[in-house]
């Protein structure tokens, strides 16, 4: 990355990938996240390991404002954001999350609606699709995750894996230039999981750009081209992936690591 | 039977007084319904003077009983230079008073929404009215639903206290036949009889929608 960090970047030239630079958050006195550098290409895949509480999910939910971050700034497929401890201005902050999808540890569907609905009623609202061009566009993504003959169904139908790889199809349905995943198998059961990671590996196959919150270990160093590792707030290394897990440079990294493979 | 006759003989004039207290009811809750969401979505508001008014009126309406609301609606206001009829004064008090309530009963459903909801709504960019409407309302009816038949189910029995400022419902109908025929306790059987069944068929009625409402929820 030709991009040094304390500079305010220009906007467009940073479409298609990801810089945060500085960024942090506090609760008052109380420091949940501090310094976080990330860049990234497009189509690169990062996944982000570390323990509880280590601020894995508020660092990757401050990247599209789910939490507020108190200072840095984010750069994301063009839309450009310094942080002030307060939501940005509405234009800002749409074409943030316009660019990134998100897919939760708990799924959340829409209960009331259809799978189709819940694929089908972003695309009219935010993109203004017409009914028939967004059920084209759903259709074909349920193909992509499996599940072609699930349109019908309500979510309370499905397992677990199924409503995950709905709602990845949820996602990207809007044409997000990079997806954002918070711990997308740890609701599920460890063969359930496999589901959603193959449709995850597809994803990245076909160039997505991504940022994974994660424990799964085998996804991290298989199909992530990076690894970053947080603890206490801050990034205590990145790497590639291989690197990381077998030559971890952090003591934190390599007591995590032992703690989670040696089990 | 002589009792039978005898209601028979009373039904036609009852009737008009159904008439009333069903119109009574009907237009309290279509007042007071999204009155009582209105109340709710500003008991939440960032502003802090909505949730003030937000807590006057459903402190009020809550704090006093409906018979006191109406008595003091239909004689304060002609001093304050508005007249009403009696069914239009009766209609406001009762309004008021089921907003007051139903406006608890919209917050409880709106909080029992998992916060997961709207962050999916935002993330899709359902964001502000349309992702209330489309995405956290729908969910929110569906669990204040229940606790929202029952308040119906007292505003249209509560609407027999606007006999006291002389609206021609039910109850006066009945009053008025027995004040006639001296056969108090008959007509009073009657009258219950028809208030009973009424909300028996009506709770049965919300039964069938609760289940549509909850369709989506079953897992076969």
């Amino acid at each position: 990355m030709g991009l040094s960090f304390g500079t305010k970047a220009p906007p467009t030239a940073l479409s298609g990938e990801v810089v945060v630079s500085g960024l942090g958050k506090s609760y008052g006195a109380a420091r949940v996240l501090s310094d976080v550098n990330l860049s990234m290409n497009e189509g690169e895949v990062v996944s982000i390991i570390g323990p509880s509480g280590a601020g894995k999910s508020t660092f990757l939910r401050c990247l599209n404002y789910l939490e507020i971050p108190t200072e840095g700034e984010i750069s994301i497929g063009g839309a450009h954001v310094v942080a002030g401890g307060k939501l940005p201005d509405k234009a800002s902050l749409d074409h943030l999350r316009r660019v990134t999808g998100m897919v939760f540890q708990s799924f959340n569907l829409f209960p009331h609606l259809t799978v189709m609905e819940n694929i089908t009623l972003p695309q009219r609202k935010v993109l203004g699709s017409s009914k028939e061009q967004a059920e084209e566009v759903a259709n074909k993504l349920l193909k992509q995750v499996g599940l072609p003959d699930k349109a019908k169904a309500y979510p309370a139908r499905l397992s677990g894996g199924q409503q995950q790889r709905i709602a990845i199809a949820r996602a990207l349905a809007l044409s997000p230039k990079v997806m954002l995943f918070d711990e997308p198998t740890s609701a599920l059961d460890p063969e359930i999981g496999l589901e959603v990671l193959a449709v995850m590996r597809d994803l990245a196959d076909e160039g997505m750009t991504m940022l994974v919150v994660t424990h799964e270990m085998h996804f991290a160093r298989d199909v992530s081209n990076r690894i970053m590792v947080m603890g206490n707030g801050g990034v205590l290394e990145i790497g590639p992936s291989e690197q990381v897990m077998s030559e971890p440079q952090n003591e934190r990294t390599r007591q995590f690591l032992k703690a989670v493979l040696d089990r | 039977m002589d009792v039978i006759t005898q209601w028979l003989d009373w039904l036609p004039s009852l009737g008009p007084g159904l008439l009333v207290s069903l119109q009574l009811t009907g237009l309290s809750l279509l007042f007071g319904f999204p009155l009582g969401l209105l109340f709710a979505v500003m008991a939440s508001a960032k502003l802090l003077p909505l949730q003030w008014v937000s807590f006057f009126f459903v402190e009020i309406g809550r704090g006093l009983p409906a018979l006191v609301l109406l008595y003091l609606m239909y004689f304060s206001l002609p001093d304050a230079g508005i007249t009403l009829t009696s069914f239009t004064t009766a209609v406001i008090a009762l309004s008021w008073n089921t907003g007051a309530y139903a406006s608890e009963y919209f917050r409880a459903g709106l909080a029992a929404v998992p916060l997961g909801q709207k962050e999916a709504a935002l993330t899709s960019g359902l964001r502000g009215w349309t992702g209330f409407r489309m995405i956290i309302l729908p969910q929110a009816l569906r669990i204040s639903t229940p606790p929202l038949a029952g308040l119906a189910v007292l505003i249209f029995q509560g609407s027999a206290l606007a006999f006291v400022i002389a609206v021609p419902e039910l109850m006066s109908k009945a009053f008025e036949i027995g004040s006639i025929t001296f056969e108090y306790l008959s007509v009073y059987v009657l009258t219950a009889v028809i208030y009973g069944s009424l909300t028996l068929v009506f709770l049965g009625l919300v039964r069938v929608l609760e289940m549509r409402l909850g369709r989506h929820l079953q897992r076969n």
